[in-house]
């Protein structure tokens, strides 16, 4: 379907072009945040400790990471750092912060790429079918649910699932990943078990926008001309719904998931807290509870970078699922 | 037919001398609430909110900082029992509508002065001045808000005002996005080139023409970016990064799920702030609803 002709590379580029700016800005920014804030980076390394260390020992440290140089020095050291993957020590687990992160991002994207399709293949069915049938009651019903869902913290919601479903009812588990000493397929079942009541929640979080857009979009659409057009060539109108309408929503659908991808992960470092989960989420929180700063930024750097990957997969499908976009852009 | 269209584009000063006197008039009112219930449903809320929030000292049946005897379940003299230092949580979650109140509006107001600058200024001149403006706000929405704004939070010291100015400053894209598209509608309508024509300056035609016509779209946003900020706010005190000393229905939450309010089932400690939260939103989420165009909402958020 996408010929890879000069257009389409010329938006490609464009987009990477893009990207690579974004990147350059999220990483100078991830180095000038400690250095700009008050306290001196050094004591904001050790946290607590550093008050009661020797002065001449906190200069010797300084030294030793380079805290003494001059600011560009620093940057090219840190640049040149970053892109060995190096990305220090965490103060309070004497790990190496790269170590920590690997281990639990697989845990964190687990849970947050079932949700994004989970969620939006619920909100594409349930934001159609509201937008066709709008006005009727089970419209309004659903409208007012997903908007009520909208505004409700997530934590909250979280909170209140558990204590219903697993304190209660006692039909999930109350957190973690797995019971432990289980392995091949009844361990992948257990995680299963596990992850379902975190990823329903999230899924119906992501849901609640996506259903507010997608059933807007189609209430314009079937607005348009061209739908008129069809209804009058005397097509069925579930031939309409699915060629015309649905065919014209996905772009913006896709667009849509994309920007998501940020809010769910947001979404799920508060979900992961809640069902004590050992994803990015509670490692952040525990991060800013130990005052761990290496961690919070190595943190941020990863999931920054996953956002932008998941944005330009994005941009890429944009153009396959609406081909008149790699054009229009290029007009501009 | 110039004629014509110039006429569309008055203002129709008999209209809106009636439109002010209907205000007073009670009949009227009522017609006007009948119009658009679920705007006024979200007024009402939100003036029963602000007035509990100022006369938190005098309904309050207790001081919310004295303490007494911890972990009590609801009872007469404490409507919602009290919490780990035995602190009256009714009295508590009145006060804390006063915190989450006014952080909300704060960082709502930034939020909106950057967005509404930046928008209005991509949206009125070409060139670079859009790219750069545009390119910047595309940068900022690709940045995670939640874990950045934790960052920035946890290095600046634990209070309301770094709250509030964290969240004002990251929290503007959307709105800059929304008023550059709205603005970009505007400066191509006719009586702006005519402006332009009669030889009026920019500024003059940004402040008195343009923004008069995305105003109602700056309302609508001032709403919701209130409502985003209080869901934020919420967050980031949920993981106790809130203010010690001024409590807010985020932050309650985050000591019931610490304290041992959340494992032991102590519904009424976690549940209220929460719902309290979760109401607040709603009616500002309504106030942007009009009668039969609730997708205009959709545009918004």
């Amino acid at each position: 379907m996408l010929r890879p002709n000069s257009k389409t590379t010329l938006y490609i580029s464009n987009k990477v072009f893009r990207y690579a700016i974004t990147i350059f800005i999220i990483l100078t920014l991830n180095f000038f945040i400690p250095r700009m804030m008050p306290g001196d980076p050094m004591t904001n390394m050790l946290g607590e400790g550093a008050r009661w260390m020797d002065k001449a020992y906190l200069d010797e440290l300084r030294a030793e990471y380079g805290l003494d140089r001059p600011l560009h020095e620093q940057y090219l050291t840190y640049l040149s750092s970053l892109a060995r993957f190096d990305l220090g020590y965490s103060i309070n687990k004497s790990l190496k912060v790269k170590d920590l992160l690997m281990e639990r991002i697989f845990w964190t994207l687990l849970l947050v790429f079932p949700s994004v399709i989970i969620g939006g293949a619920v909100a594409l069915i349930l934001g159609s079918f509201a937008g066709f049938r709008q006005g009727s009651m089970m419209d309004r019903l659903m409208t007012s649910l997903l908007l009520l869902l909208y505004s409700s913290p997530s934590f909250l919601f979280a909170m209140i699932m558990v204590s219903i479903f697993s304190f209660h009812l006692g039909w999930f588990p109350l957190g973690n990943f797995a019971s432990g000493k289980m392995h091949g397929a009844s361990y992948v079942l257990d995680v299963a078990w596990h992850l379902f009541l975190p990823i329903a929640i999230l899924s119906l979080f992501e849901a609640t926008y996506t259903y507010l857009v997608i059933r807007n979009s189609i209430t314009q659409i079937l607005g348009e001309y061209f739908i008129f057009v069809a209804r009058a060539k005397g097509l069925s109108n579930r031939v309409i719904e699915l060629q015309h309408v649905i065919r014209n929503v996905l772009p913006q659908f896709i667009s849509i998931m994309a920007l998501n991808f940020g809010f769910m992960v947001s979404g799920a470092l508060i979900i992961e807290i809640v069902f004590s989960l050992n994803g990015m989420g509670t490692l952040i929180y525990d991060a800013v509870i130990s005052r761990d700063y290496p961690v919070m930024q190595g943190a941020f750097l990863v999931l920054t970078f996953f956002l932008i990957a998941a944005n330009f997969a994005a941009d890429l499908l944009y153009g396959i699922a609406d081909p008149r976009i790699a054009d229009a852009k290029d007009s501009i | 037919m110039p004629r014509i269209q110039s006429r569309l584009y008055m203002p129709n000063v008999e209209n809106m001398s009636e439109k002010w006197s209907s205000s007073l008039d009670i009949g009227k009112f009522r017609k006007r609430v009948c119009a658009s219930p679920i705007k006024f449903t979200g007024i009402a809320i939100l003036v029963v909110l602000v007035f509990i929030a100022i006369t938190a000292p005098l309904i309050a049946p207790h001081d919310p900082e004295k303490t007494g005897i911890p972990y009590q379940s609801p009872s007469a003299d404490h409507l919602l029992g009290t919490n780990d230092l035995g602190q009256d949580i009714f009295s508590e979650l009145l006060y804390a509508s006063r915190t989450s109140l006014v952080v909300g509006f704060l960082a709502a107001i930034i939020s909106i002065v950057i967005g509404v600058s930046v928008g209005l200024m991509a949206g009125y001149y070409k060139g670079w001045i859009r790219e750069l403006l545009m390119g910047m706000t595309d940068v900022f929405l690709l940045i995670p808000g939640l874990p950045l704004m934790i960052i920035l939070a946890a290095y600046l010291s634990p209070s309301m005002w770094n709250i509030i100015l964290v969240i004002g400053l990251l929290w503007w894209c959307s709105t800059a996005r929304v008023v550059q598209s709205r603005v970009l509608q505007v400066r191509e309508m006719q009586f702006i080139e005519s402006t332009r024509a009669l030889g009026y300056s920019d500024s003059y035609i940004l402040h008195k023409h343009v923004l008069a016509n995305t105003k109602e779209v700056i309302y609508a946003k001032f709403s919701l970016a209130v409502a985003s900020a209080m869901l934020a706010e919420a967050s980031l005190s949920f993981l106790g990064l809130g203010d010690p000393l001024n409590i807010s229905w985020g932050e309650m939450i985050h000591f019931a799920f610490t304290r041992g309010g959340f494992a032991n089932d102590m519904w009424w400690w976690y549940l209220p702030p929460g719902l309290m939260i979760c109401i607040t939103v709603l009616a500002f989420v309504l106030i942007t609803m009009e009668s039969r165009k609730d997708s205009r909402l959709v545009e918004l958020i």
